[in-house]
């Protein structure tokens, strides 16, 4: 702590100075700023260092050599290789997020072919699960949800395009440097392809405040670009160029003229729906419509007719407090009201006009009662509401040119400083040029991107896979790979996958591969305490590492365990019953019926976590619970840990007694009454082994005390066994 | 280091409960172990605290400051005139500064020793006023409900970034190992605009977010097991649960050892939690006070003896909203100010006195920071006539107990109560204040999170000296 408190001091001490530097944006000076911090690691090119010629049985794939040798260097042997069943457990759900069936797991224990893993991990990465698995992820860094966040938090109908873009994108192995050609300017570059203009979604994945009253428009457009250079610059290049909004970079090179270069990049465009509809899906949906329409009408009108005449009644008895100039001016025809009476008027019906929780208070009984059963008629008939038009949650360019941009003083858009064009951070690559011409800004700042030269694009992402395969990131600090972020632990690993993901043609998939079938990621991750005493953290990888289950797949494993889970891929995000506590926290200022519509079909609600609604304002418990991320800012690395409530959650909670009791009729149904039918068949659905005789004791001794079915299903879904990937 | 600490050493501090801390420090176990069992494991204050217990008291939708603790004679002077040139343009959410200046409806009178005027608004806690310690004027950066409450709860105007209960969680651990550190209790009929994001833990771990506390028997979610659940039931399948557990976790798991105490800890929590919100053991006297035998004052009284109660338990952060939901249950004047200040006031006046005096009379408010606010005042010129658009320019908060300076006045506003003039207060300023008196330093509670060493206070405010006893 106090090396970094320090240097924090001290740069608060410099920040006039730097301050100062800003304002006056020669470039000289810039790359006085800059300096020799320009040689820093990330920022040079990525060169293929050779394999450290190891040889060894170990050494199945050149990231076995790597890790290896370092791992000598330290006189530190690898951990011995993970028995069959929990290799494939473990591969399973870290390429699925979901676990293999004990027929896969059986398969893979009797095939002695010499290729029988390397079978198992083909299968995997070609199932559509793969892309589910790594969709979750990727929203993560890019902070995906369906709604706005803020007040209203209100929800975007076409946002999860974007979601199941994604998904398609990982298991088509969409070469990454292409992905995110389509993300930042998929519009521009690849006009009319319908997919690319959705994948500009990722460019609105961020929160935007949206509230009536007298906003400031430049302020709102001001947030946006915010989140849009601030993500950009974390997921893609590991940079966090958002702490140069206000200054220049207390400690990476990095100006605040460059957080207003990327800004400018996309300055010329907006966000925009953009419809993507056939001419017969139009045709279609608009007689859909009219049969809603005709559908709802007339409970809309009536509930109106019910409420009209108490409204009537509420402002005329208010009438009569009205200050005399207020009425008077009310009482004036409207064409005749003079200016001021005009506002008095307004004023007037402002301080009559009753609000809908005070019409409500003076209903009779009878007319409370009718009203409830309109509302209710209201809620079901909107569930038949025909999907919305396929539409884009795009971000495209405008038709005008793209306003000048400027350097603002403490990120304030009424303090302009500077004026600046847009640009890629001079520390990189100053001088690349970047048209000011609108339709052309995203396509040269995402051919810069995306390029081999580019020297961090692939080394953020290969850490990242890395990071999800393996646990921990060699950089830990997979959106920092600035000075204050963490060190590679082995730089010539990480420089070596970068060559290799670009030299495959930026296959996710090949570079997936290639980790999960190393003789790193095959070994035991059971700890060793005098290993732990040379490296504790497990930085050099003498063991894999343990990886306590994502939020996400405590819920997917559960429902696949349980033989409940509706496996279906894509499509609008679905809503579960949430309890009335969470419920309650829903913000509305309006009334509070309907406002979380579930479709009550259980296979719908049993879909995958990564379909379900995600609000930005109201976390699911049992997700959030376990560290799911709020969605808000981006999540390079989840944090796990272990709380009470955790408990609670996955040993009370409705969804975990409804999952547990489909289980006990899953194994019912397999097994009847026979005990040691339904142990065994519990053991190998949920942890894909059989029980050992003292768990078989165990559990026999349970049921006989008078445990029962579902419990005993509870019970093992609670283990830490169940919840951990091995 | 924390390899010394086993499986066994957990789960006998687990089951010593608040002895846990005591038996942790005689083993001499580095802050990162205790950590890795119970993240929420009390820590030592980082300078000298004056209060154990923070509660804070907000009210959702912004209350007026000319019109309860801010008295601006100059108004009835300019009632229904222009606001004068000089003051400039004020655009508020709704209006643009250019609706007549609107006088208060309700008369001011002095209270207790120190003489402050307290507004005829609140007639009970004018009688505490020798307690408390106004500042007039703090000012927030943004005139719309959501950002200016992330503001005063998380310090920024973003939704998203850690809060105040949060950071203090996270510097200080929690007293109580049977309760959640962090209890908010929002009002019933809604929640209030910001939403849940205003007791969020942001990028912090999620054990470090406000726990949603109703009354009743479950106070928290999931407390209950569900329907049909006997408590035998429940312990026979915990017993078998743990029982596996304890078989595959070596001696030296510490990760394994941490999930088998938490579900100790859940099941005493169903046990503690439920005795914590029982009222039925507090005498009739204690429930006139708060207003329980009233039908205006008992829900939020209700709430205020809880909040007591969680502080008597250890609890170190408790936050009450009073409004949410529908306008006419929120503190959101628009329109007619009259009524909807009477009735907000009316509900919460009584019990937030009888809090007060509660603490004061059981010793507890020198350890307890009692702080009242809201996310921004009301403006002193009208809307539609007969209502006030938001302040965020200069309004009132007061603090009480945990070493704050009794029956004093920090700041100003200027003659109409509009803009602080002098010392102005922004929120960095309110939280590096709160977080010195809890015993935490602004500048040495932080997480690194994308690059930045984040803090509440950003890039720092000023301890408010004139507040401090």
């Amino acid at each position: 702590m106090p090396s970094r408190e320090t240097a924090c001091l001290r740069a608060r001490l410099s920040i006039v100075l730097l301050l100062t530097a800003a304002l006056t944006a020669a470039t000289n000076q810039e790359a006085t700023f800059i300096g020799a911090r320009a040689k820093y690691w990330a920022y040079n090119q990525v060169a293929r260092p050779n394999v450290p010629p190891v040889s060894d049985p170990f050494v199945r794939t050149p990231i076995d050599a790597f890790i290896l040798h370092a791992l000598r260097q330290k006189n530190l042997a690898p951990s011995p290789p993970l028995d069959r069943i929990q290799l494939i457990r473990r591969v399973t759900y870290d390429l699925t997020g979901l676990p293999p069936g004990p027929e896969e797991v059986t398969a893979f224990v009797k095939d002695n072919s010499p290729a029988a893993y390397e079978n198992v991990v083909d299968r995997l990465i070609a199932a559509p699960h793969y892309g589910e698995r790594w969709a979750s992820k990727w929203l993560d860094v890019v902070r995906y949800a369906d709604t706005n966040g803020f007040e209203l938090d209100a929800d975007r109908p076409h946002a999860w395009r974007y979601r199941d873009y994604v998904i398609d994108a990982f298991n088509r192995d969409k070469p990454y440097d292409r992905f995110v050609q389509e993300q930042i300017a998929g519009d521009e570059m690849f006009p009319g392809n319908k997919e690319a203009l959705i994948a500009t979604g990722y460019l609105r994945a961020g929160s935007e405040h949206v509230v009536s009253g007298n906003i400031d428009p430049e302020v709102s457009r001001q947030e946006v670009l915010t989140e849009i250079a601030t993500n950009v610059a974390q997921a893609f290049l590991g940079m966090t160029v958002n702490c140069a909004r206000c200054h220049n970079h207390k400690f990476d090179p990095i100006l605040q003229a460059d957080f207003y270069r990327l800004q400018a990049v996309f300055a010329g465009a907006k966000g925009k729906e953009v419809e993507i509809s056939t001419p017969e899906e139009k045709v279609a949906w608009e007689a859909a419509n009219q049969a809603y329409i005709a559908r709802i009408e007339p409970i809309v009108v009536a509930l109106k007719a019910l409420a009209h005449p108490y409204e009537e009644k509420i402002a005329e008895e208010r009438k009569a407090n009205l200050a005399p100039k207020l009425l008077e001016a009310l009482n004036t025809p409207k064409v005749k009201r003079t200016p001021e009476q005009q506002r008095d008027a307004s004023n007037a019906e402002a301080q009559i006009n009753p609000s809908w929780d005070e019409v409500f208070a003076a209903m009779s009984p009878e007319d409370k009662a009718t009203r409830a059963k309109l509302r209710e008629q209201l809620h079901a008939t909107q569930m038949t509401a025909p999907d919305p038009l396929p539409t884009a949650y795009a971000f495209v360019d405008t038709a005008e040119p793209a306003p000048q941009s400027y350097v603002l003083r403490l990120g304030d858009p009424h303090s302009r400083l500077d004026p600046v064009d847009p640009a890629v951070p001079l520390v990189i690559q100053a001088g690349y040029e970047i048209p000011v011409a609108p339709a052309a800004r995203r396509t040269a700042f995402a051919n810069w991107l995306a390029s081999t030269k580019n020297p961090l694009t692939a080394r953020v992402m290969v850490n990242r896979i890395w990071q999800f395969r393996t646990g921990y990131g060699l950089v830990r600090t997979p959106n920092d790979f600035g000075i204050m972020g963490d060190k590679p632990e082995s730089h010539a690993l990480l420089d070596w996958l970068a060559a290799e993901f670009m030299a495959r043609g930026w296959s996710v998939k090949a570079l997936d591969r290639m980790i999960v079938t190393s003789s790193v990621y095959r070994q035991s991750s059971v700890p060793d305490a005098a290993k732990a005493k040379i490296d504790p953290d497990n930085r050099l990888l003498w063991r894999m590492n343990r990886k306590r289950f994502d939020a996400e797949m405590i819920r997917d494993a559960s429902l696949s365990v349980a033989g409940t889970l509706n496996p279906q891929i894509g499509g609008r995000p679905v809503r579960i019953p949430i309890e009335p506590e969470v419920y309650n926290l829903i913000f509305t200022e309006n009334e509070r019926d309907g406002l979380w519509p579930v479709n009550p079909d259980k296979n719908v609600q049993n879909r995958r976590a990564i379909y379900l609604y995600n609000k930005r304002s109201v976390r699911l418990p049992l997700l959030s619970a376990f560290d799911q991320p709020d969605d808000i800012t981006s999540c390079p690395v989840r944090p796990v840990s272990t709380h009470a409530l955790q408990a609670l959650s996955l040993f009370n909670s409705g969804y975990m007694q409804e999952v547990s009791q489909s289980f006990a009729t899953r194994l019912e149904k397999a097994c009847g009454r026979d005990r040691n039918c339904t142990i065994d068949t519990a053991w190998r659905l949920a942890l894909s082994r059989a029980p050992r005789k003292p768990e078989m004791q165990l559990a026999r001794k349970f049921f006989s005390s008078g445990g029962t079915l579902p419990d005993f299903c509870l019970a093992l879904f609670n283990r830490n066994e169940f919840v951990y990937v091995p | 280091m924390y390899r010394n600490l086993t499986r066994r050493d957990v789960l006998v501090r687990a089951a010593n409960g608040f002895g846990s801390i005591a038996l942790a420090s005689l083993l001499d176990l580095p802050a990162s172990a205790t950590q890795r069992v119970n993240p929420l494991a009390a820590k030592p204050p980082q300078l000298p605290a004056k209060a154990k217990s923070v509660i804070f008291l907000f009210m959702v939708g912004a209350p007026s400051q000319v019109d309860t603790f801010d008295p601006k004679p100059a108004l009835e002077k300019y009632d229904g005139q222009p606001l004068p040139a000089s003051y400039g343009t004020v655009v508020s959410q709704f209006t643009k500064g250019d609706t007549p200046l609107l006088r208060s409806p309700w008369k001011f009178k002095k209270y207790g020793q120190c003489g402050r005027e307290v507004s005829s608004l609140f007639p009970h806690i004018a009688e505490c006023v020798d307690d408390l310690c106004f500042v007039r004027s703090f000012y927030t950066d943004s005139t719309v409900h959501a950002p200016a409450m992330y503001q005063v709860n998380t310090g920024r105007i973003l939704m998203g970034y850690p809060s105040m209960g949060s950071w203090i969680t996270y510097g200080l651990g929690s007293e109580s190992e049977n309760l959640p550190a962090y209890v908010v209790m929002p009002q019933p009929e809604g929640t209030p605009e910001g939403g849940t994001p205003c007791w969020g833990a942001g990028f912090l771990p999620a054990v470090y977010q406000g726990t949603v506390f109703r009354s009743g028997a479950s106070p928290i979610l999931n407390l209950r097991p569900p329907e049909g659940m006997t408590r035998d039931r429940q312990r026979r399948t915990l017993d078998f649960l743990q029982k596996m557990n304890e078989m595959d976790t070596l001696d030296s798991d510490t990760d394994m050892a941490a999930r088998i105490s938490s579900y100790e800890l859940a099941f005493r929590m169903q046990s503690y939690a439920p005795e914590a919100v029982d009222l039925a053991r507090e005498t009739e006297a204690t429930r006139r006070l708060y207003g329980l035998d009233q039908k205006r004052t008992s829900e939020f009284g209700t709430r205020c003896l809880l909040a007591r109660r969680l502080v008597e338990r250890g609890v170190r952060f408790i936050q009450l909203y009073s409004g949410g939901g529908p306008v006419s249950m929120q503190w959101d004047a628009h329109k007619d100010l009259v009524g909807n200040h009477e009735k907000m006031c009316g509900m919460t006046d009584l019990p937030v006195a009888g809090l007060l005096k509660d603490l004061k009379q059981r010793g507890l408010l020198e350890t307890t920071l009692v702080i009242w606010g809201a996310e921004f005042g009301r403006l002193p010129m009208s809307q539609g006539g007969d209502g006030r658009d938001h302040n965020p320019h200069g309004f009132t908060m007061w603090f009480a107990g945990g070493g704050v300076k009794p029956g004093a006045i920090v700041g100003e506003t200027d003659e109409m109560g509009l803009r602080g003039v002098g010392a102005r207060y922004s929120m960095r300023d309110f939280h590096a204040t709160i977080l010195q008196l809890v015993g935490l330093d602004q500048n040495r509670l932080w997480f690194l999170h994308n690059g930045r060493n984040e803090k509440l206070t950003d890039f720092g405010g000023s301890v408010i000296a004139e507040m401090l006893a």
